[in-house]
């Protein structure tokens, strides 16, 4: 039975790389995205908090499913642009992650004490400097195990780009089995990778978290 | 932009948005009970004096969290067709198995969280094992981690809509039926992510029913899990 697997072995290694493609670049897009996010709602900038949080409200209370089928099919018919599957997964990714993730470093920055930041203030830094300086880096180390919850999150969920036409390791596999039809062998080979992919990049997440944990 | 919005075939088509709805409520009711129960007990046995219970609890929420959703709807729905489970069974089985793991996870958390000496005063009483979690760990526990499992609740709601690829009729499914008939894509999608976001907010508040977590919950109503 495995035979199935060797035979088709480039094309779901090619698949496996799209899915890891699709996830470095929604991961860091989108971590940057929720980092600036996250800060304005820390700062609470007059009409940009407002925006942010009309932003995260929604993303938060839609599936990721129909936030692909917006980026892939509703959003270009309304600005009338052409897409791609790879574009719009990746477009939908960094929307969707970057809400959740604008929580995480909100509440990140909110956690830092109170009593640095005026501290930071009375040397003489800039209100930026602070934030830049002594609020941010803080704010990160605390935040990291929920970071990398989300991208292991994220990473189960570049499966669901199979259903907009990307061959990603789930769509590549479906393909497979729609011609060989070997479906226990095929989705049970998919699901092992996933398993090895995600638990590895946990582990690597509390091993980080371990190293750079803030000691009170 | 020069995309000219025409809504009525959204209304047109409310029978199926409606029909749609009441199958997400289904699909999510039924997986919500599932998972909880799941949750309770692998969670509980994820706090069990035998290293071998402790070590299948882990190794369950460990196998079914690593594996993405869409992929256990698919191995129920086809890799166990000799089954002959029908598309709902597969969502809910698929569903309940992915979600109990993160609801076990939340609770070992929570009753890590109840003191060690509550459950050694209660076994000091005379209570046994069983009525100790039953009557003095779990409650606390489950006070404590109500925002946790608010978030869980309104994720599953969310994640209810890849049934939509196995073929059950809910709200995606229906949203992209409609689509096929009126091309009006943009409207469809807008509405029903705002159906989603007005059930996952109602939802969200169903852990109030916890006896004593409201106080808490104000605090933290979308702290993640």
């Amino acid at each position: 039975m495995p035979d199935v697997i060797v035979k088709n072995l480039p094309f779901l290694l090619h698949g496996l790389t799209l899915t890891l493609d699709l996830s470095v670049w929604s991961i860091m897009l989108g971590t940057l995205l929720g980092l600036v996010v996250g800060t304005v709602r820390f700062v609470r900038l007059p009409l940009l908090n407002t925006l942010a949080l009309v932003y995260v409200e929604f993303i938060r209370g839609t599936p990721l499913l129909v936030v692909l089928f917006i980026t892939y099919f509703a959003l270009p018919a309304l600005l009338g642009y052409r897409t791609t599957g790879y574009r719009a997964a990746i477009f939908g990714f960094v929307l969707f992650i970057g809400a959740y993730l604008a929580e995480d470093f909100r509440s990140g920055l909110r956690a830092v004490r109170p009593t640095l930041i005026q501290a930071g203030l009375a040397t003489g830094l800039t209100r930026w400097q602070v934030l830049r300086l002594i609020i941010l880096p803080q704010a990160i180390r605390r935040v990291l195990p929920s970071l990398f919850n989300q991208y292991v999150r994220l990473i189960k969920f570049t499966s669901v780009a199979s259903v907009i036409g990307v061959t990603e390791l789930t769509g590549a596999g479906l393909l497979v089995n729609a011609r060989e039809f070997h479906p226990v062998t095929i989705l049970a080979a998919i699901a092992i990778v996933y398993l090895v992919v995600c638990s590895a990049l946990s582990l690597a997440g509390r091993a980080l978290y371990a190293h750079f944990a803030v000691r009170t | 932009m020069n995309y000219h919005f025409d809504w009525t075939p959204i209304w047109a088509a409310r029978g199926l948005i409606v029909e749609g709805l009441l199958m997400t409520i289904a699909v999510s009711a039924v997986s919500l009970a599932f998972s909880t129960v799941i949750g309770l007990v692998v969670g509980g046995a994820a706090t069990a004096g035998s290293r071998a219970v402790r070590g299948l609890a882990l190794l369950f929420t460990e196998m079914m969290r690593n594996i993405p959703l869409l992929i256990h709807m698919y191995i129920w729905y086809m890799a166990l067709a000799f089954l002959r489970l029908p598309a709902f069974s597969c969502a809910v089985l698929g569903l309940s198995l992915y979600s109990g793991a993160y609801v076990a996870e939340v609770v070992r958390a929570g009753i890590g969280a109840v003191g060690r000496g509550q459950m050694q005063s209660a076994l000091a009483t005379g209570l046994t094992r069983f009525q100790a979690m039953r009557y003095i760990v779990y409650p606390q526990a489950l006070r404590m981690i109500a925002p946790s499992l608010a978030s869980l609740f309104s994720q599953l709601i969310k994640d209810s809509s890849l049934a939509s690829v196995i073929a059950v009729g809910e709200l995606t499914y229906q949203a992209g039926a409609i689509d096929g008939q009126t091309f009006r894509t943009f409207e469809v999608y807008i509405t029903i992510s705002l159906i989603y976001l007005v059930l996952v907010t109602a939802a969200s508040q169903l852990v109030l029913l916890i006896p004593g977590s409201r106080s808490d919950l104000a605090a933290g109503r979308f702290a993640d899990a």
